[in-house]
């Protein structure tokens, strides 16, 4: 009997989404995770390189991916319009962009790594689109992970130290709200850290700027639900 | 959360599938029903608009279809067509969403963009011809989902995982499952109508030429949705797959697997490398890199000027 992932995914998932053809992998899902790169760097981009796993590297030109991954990098919804103008409205902002191959290992076949620059920061994700748009991002700034998107998401760089998963948690109850996943991974012990908190519900701004001043607390990020 | 078939037909015998699917999907992912219902409306509005832009046809992005949905719509309006009207209006419509598809138009996946034309093809055609209530039909979009979601317990939705029976294979499947339930099937009909289908589709291979969601994708699907009205047909009269759904599924998964490379979307097999499927791929390719070229050149003219009025 074949393992089963138990990938849970909802029926909007499966019934959608609702997206600029004319693929859901390789248009949908690749929009999506430029998507999660810009929502990271919660900037304009400067300039966005792309490294595609071979097997999308080979088809991602004829399906659009090349606009896709533009496009959400630059910030489009998977159902805007303007998805298919991505790249020369990308030149417009005068977003230097790249595409190059990379062999990523052990991964699902639609893989890529994305890195991109704005004036104040830099993201890296490597994430998997799996099909029917649903997105699995497994690598944030170089930590391990596991990221879909499909829920509002805190993502925290720390210094990893006993103690500060509570007080997250802590201050996450105080605001009322559930705490649905959490994974968190470090380089070194002692050392940087990453905290994914998957929330039932949207985090205030000011539980962010409360969670932002804990002690060791390098950067904090809060994602809505990627469209 | 709905572990397999077998738990779903024990969970939904006496019971409005659709509320079924809704109330385990609130549940699971914490968006209300009347929500999912709301979502489902209005795309079940985006499928409309798209058949009613794509009956026109028009050119693909890769220039190998476009006028499939025009030439059916024209033979059926001028009573050229021998099948029933449902039939063929299932073509027309599939073959309408995906020529929106492949013009990277706004479509709903349904599971997936490459397998998109087969739910609408159905539904739509079937709520048109027994002038069913739209408000049914979204909901059979809830049950189709839902069978969607629990064969995506087992296998990834995507013919880069397991060739095209994981997209139209899935799609005719999930497909059947919503027919049976807008004409007023059981729970069990609308689970035998989705094996049947599957079961049909097993082995499929993606190989598009060129890699575009063109050939064979576009025609494909209208095709499938006519498999998937057949099935909920045979399900409807009480005919039942022998094995059961949830070994057709864990069957497609191990298919899938055993599948070379060169079949599950990569346009290295197939279709994609007889002699006009590579001749195709080449003129695509020298295409690109003309554009290519141009694009660069009317940088290098833009910066050029940029350097002149500046300086």
């Amino acid at each position: 009997m074949p393992i089963r992932h138990d990938r849970k995914v909802s029926i909007l998932d499966v019934m959608g989404p609702v997206m600029v053809g004319p693929s859901s992998s390789h248009t949908a899902g690749t929009a999506r995770l430029g998507r999660v790169a810009r929502e990271i760097l919660d900037e304009d981009p400067l300039e966005v390189h792309f490294f595609l796993h071979p097997p999308l590297a080979a088809t991602y030109r004829g399906h659009g991916s090349d606009f896709a991954l533009v496009g959400g990098a630059i910030g489009l919804n998977v159902d805007d319009p303007r998805i298919p103008e991505a790249i020369r409205i990308a030149e417009q902002m005068e977003v230097k962009v790249e595409f190059a191959e990379e062999d990523l290992g052990e991964v699902h076949p639609n893989t890529v790594r994305v890195e991109t620059r704005g004036p104040t920061r830099e993201v890296e994700i490597v994430g998997s689109s799996i099909g029917g748009g649903v997105i699995e991002v497994f690598k944030i700034n170089g930590f391990q992970t596991r990221f879909k998107g499909d829920s509002p998401t805190l993502l925290l760089f720390y210094r990893d130290r006993p103690g500060m998963i509570a007080e997250v948690a802590t201050l996450i109850a105080e605001e009322g709200i559930n705490i649905a996943s959490l994974y968190c991974s470090r380089k070194q012990r002692g050392k940087d850290a990453f905290m994914q908190v998957d929330v039932d519900s949207p985090l205030s701004k000011a539980a962010l700027q409360r969670i932002c001043s804990l002690t060791d607390v390098a950067d904090a990020r809060y994602l809505d639900r990627i469209p | 959360m709905i572990e397999s078939f077998k738990h779903l037909e024990e969970l939904a015998k006496d019971h409005d599938l659709a509320d079924v699917f809704l109330e385990t999907d609130a549940e699971e992912h914490g968006v209300p029903a009347e929500d999912i219902l709301e979502a489902l409306r209005k795309r079940r509005q985006v499928m409309r608009d798209c058949i009613v832009r794509g009956k026109n046809g028009g050119e693909s992005m890769g220039k190998l279809v476009g006028s499939e949905a025009r030439l059916l719509n024209e033979a059926f309006l001028k009573g050229q067509t021998f099948l029933d009207p449902l039939t063929v209006k299932a073509e027309i419509y599939a073959l309408s969403v995906m020529g929106e598809n492949s013009r990277m138009g706004v479509i709903v996946a349904a599971p997936t963009a490459g397998a998109g034309g087969i739910v609408p093809g159905m539904l739509m055609a079937l709520e048109e011809e027994r002038h069913i209530d739209p408000e049914k039909t979204v909901r059979a979009l809830v049950v189709a989902g839902g069978i969607g979601s629990i064969i995506a317990l087992s296998a990834n939705i995507s013919g880069a995982a397991g060739g095209c029976q994981n997209e139209v294979g899935v799609a005719s499947s999930m497909g059947a499952a919503g027919v049976a339930y807008m004409m007023g099937g059981t729970t069990r009909n609308s689970i035998q109508a989705a094996a049947l289908a599957l079961k049909n589709t097993l082995g499929l291979v993606c190989d598009p030429v060129g890699g575009l969601v063109e050939v064979p994708c576009v025609k494909r699907n209208a095709l499938f949705a006519v498999h998937g009205l057949t099935a909920a047909q045979l399900a409807l009269a009480g005919v039942e797959s022998v094995i059961p759904m949830d070994e057709i599924v864990e069957a497609m998964v191990r298919i899938g697997r055993a599948l070379p490379r060169g079949l599950r979307e990569t346009a290295e097999g197939g279709l994609a490398t007889t002699d006009t499927g590579r001749a195709i791929a080449q003129r695509l390719k020298d295409e690109a890199n003309r554009r290519r070229a141009e694009r660069a050149a009317e940088r290098e003219r833009m910066a050029q000027e940029r350097k002149a009025t500046g300086g």
